[in-house]
């Protein structure tokens, strides 16, 4: 567990975007605006619910909160040290020390067990992280399905191991791009309850996007995007 | 993933990947293991073939017939010219002066027309594999094989060469290998059953093929210089053309195995990049939660190389054993295949496959583990 009030360092939060934007070139010269001057943060232990429509930037902001993807203006600061400038083979580092993904189609390699996938991030690691990715799996309510390999999974247990996956590292912040999207409303209900419950165990920032309203009720804050510009209120 | 998982990630990653698509990996295993089967097969045939006939070609290079030139007066040589070519030959190898001429052999057996040798050292030309050639020739015939045969002889039997009766004293075993004198067949005589003093040839008997050279060229400039006397024969130049021809044939046939082996290369190439282009989301997942382009690169590498290795090793011990059953049902020396010099061709045809198969995967390893993954994950 963290000391959340020590240094100024650890007062800075885990991960902020400063005015970004994101601009794509959309052929014949015209342009999409993804972002448009998003200011954002994330505490630790907080849960935030980022909705909108499809098309509103979501995803955009979620892959440049994850350093998987650059703001054409504005920066982005992790654990209060912006990262911009970092090389390629630096941000791939800060991702796997700060920062975990869940996806919508789980993502899960399929010729890997339950355990093995959830092993993963730290595979070209030294050290062993099976007995944390056994715990984790433990906590998810898969004790007892550690090897087996996802076709033997429903959609919510591959949910469950992919939130395994990313908190393995145990990282400052959870990054979930439409946890739901794939499941019927109740296993989604329950995958939320998941998140929530085991991201306050470990001290763990959310950001969770989704396009309909179910994240809301579990988040501690809700954003809306409209147009790649965040609404007030 | 056990504990190998852990020690060798990219291993364990790859062999999981390579068995998901069992008939495609096999496939393309199968185009190295045809490559490298078709690389060491006729690599292994043309050394073995190529040493065979060296082997048997063998005693003609060593020898140089020195014989009257043609458009000289002498119809025959004096023993001047005899000592001039045994300075020559001096330590590089035997001399035997020789008799020749054609005749009709009879016996209670027929007639046949044979070469008629003279020459009292027998052995140096013909050899004593049998232990039957007297080194020394005084009276009575060695018979070659075919006209033993023709005429029924043993030793012991009587032969009648040009009007003279002869005792048979030894018939000389058939001979293997090429030779411009033929001894099968040939009567050969002590050479002063000839009516003349001359020799009709000089054979030397060289040590080696380059002691060969060495006498002709010898010979040449001690006999040669102000006319031309003798003419100098030897077979030494058309061996190395043989030889030459040999290695031609041989770069020739590795050559079009090679290109089979490049073509599965391209086999690799394209399930590399169609394993790839299947698995982006996956390897941009990988990319996503920390592992590093050229780990994905490594593991992917890896893959590529695995079925180089399969393919190759498959491949090289099928190609060494259709050799080995070949030469057992041929006339292929086994013995030529087995040389210890040969183990370099299904090793080097496995090692080609193997780095086929890499530089086959790499190109679609690079273009998958460098792609971003915002774009990977995209889908
Ligand atoms: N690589 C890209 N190239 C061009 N336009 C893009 C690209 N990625 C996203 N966009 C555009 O940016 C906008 C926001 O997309 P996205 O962030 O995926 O929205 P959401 O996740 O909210 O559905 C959309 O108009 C989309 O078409
Ligand atoms: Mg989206």
């Amino acid at each position: 567990m963290r000391t959340v009030q020590t240094s100024p360092v650890e007062l800075a939060p885990p991960l902020r975007l400063v005015d970004v934007s994101k601009r794509y070139d959309s052929g014949a010269g015209g342009e999409v605006v993804a972002l448009s001057h998003v200011d954002f943060a994330v505490a630790y232990g907080e849960m935030v619910a980022v909705i909108g429509p499809s098309g509103s930037g979501k995803s955009t902001m979620l892959n440049i909160l994850g350093l998987l993807d650059e703001p054409t203006s504005g920066r982005v600061e992790l654990r209060g040290q912006p990262t911009v400038g970092l090389t390629e083979k630096q941000r791939t580092d800060a991702r796997r020390e700060s920062l975990g993904f869940v996806f919508q189609d789980f993502h899960l390699l399929p010729t890997l067990t339950a355990l093995e996938n959830v092993r993963l991030p730290t595979a070209f690691l030294p050290g062993d992280a099976t007995d944390r990715a056994r715990d984790l799996l433990e906590r998810v309510g898969l004790g007892d399905r550690l090897d087996h390999t996802p076709d033997e999974l429903s959609g919510g247990q591959k949910q469950r191991v992919a939130i395994a996956r990313a908190l393995v590292n145990e990282p400052d912040v959870l990054l979930a791009d439409e946890p739901t999207g794939n499941l019927d409303r109740e296993t989604g209900t329950s995958i939320l309850e998941e998140i929530r419950r085991i991201t306050d165990e470990e001290d763990v920032g959310v950001v969770a996007v989704t396009h309909d309203d179910l994240v809301t009720d579990y988040a501690d804050r809700t954003v809306e995007l409209v147009d790649g510009v965040i609404q007030d209120g | 993933m056990a504990e190998n998982g852990r020690r060798f990630p990219a291993l364990s990653l790859a062999t999981r990947n390579l068995s998901r698509q069992r008939l495609r990996a096999g496939l393309a295993a199968l185009g190295i293991v045809i490559g490298v089967f078709a690389v060491v097969t006729l690599g292994l045939l043309g050394n073995a073939l190529s040493v065979a006939a060296t082997e048997e070609l063998g005693g003609l290079g060593d020898q140089v017939i020195v014989s009257p030139a043609e458009g000289s007066d002498a119809e025959s040589l004096d023993a001047r010219d005899l000592a001039a070519v045994q300075r020559a030959a001096d330590g590089r190898g035997t001399v035997v002066p020789l008799k020749t001429t054609g005749g009709t052999v009879r016996a209670s057996g027929g007639r046949t027309v044979a070469q008629v040798y003279g020459t009292d050292s027998p052995q140096a030309l013909f050899g004593n594999g049998s232990g039957i050639v007297p080194a020394f020739h005084r009276q009575g015939a060695i018979v070659g094989a075919d006209v033993a045969e023709d005429l029924s002889l043993r030793p012991g039997s009587t032969i009648t060469v040009e009007g003279n009766e002869y005792r048979v004293v030894s018939v000389l075993p058939e001979v293997q290998s090429i030779s411009p004198l033929q001894p099968d067949s040939a009567v050969v005589l002590p050479p002063d059953e000839f009516a003349t003093s001359g020799y009709s040839q000089v054979v030397v008997r060289a040590d080696s093929a380059a002691d060969a050279r060495a006498v002709a060229d010898e010979v040449d400039r001690r006999l040669n210089a102000r006319q031309e006397r003798v003419s100098v024969f030897s077979l030494t130049s058309v061996l190395d053309r043989i030889a030459e021809f040999f290695d031609l044939l041989n770069g020739f046939l590795l050559a079009v195995a090679g290109v089979s082996l490049v073509v599965a290369g391209v086999s690799i190439f394209n399930v590399m990049l169609m394993t790839v282009s299947e698995r982006r989301g996956e390897i941009g997942v990988l990319r996503a939660v920390g592992i590093h382009r050229k780990q994905v690169l490594r593991t992917l590498l890896v893959e590529a190389t695995l079925l180089g290795v399969v393919g190759g090793a498959v491949g090289a011990v099928l190609g060494v054993v259709a050799v080995v059953v070949t030469a057992t049902q041929t006339e292929l020396p086994l013995w030529a295949v087995l040389l210890p010099g040969n183990a370099l061709v299904p090793l080097g045809a496995f090692a080609f496959g193997v780095l086929v198969a890499l530089v086959g995967g790499l190109y679609p390893a690079y273009r998958a583990a460098w792609e971003p993954p915002v774009e990977a994950l995209r889908g």
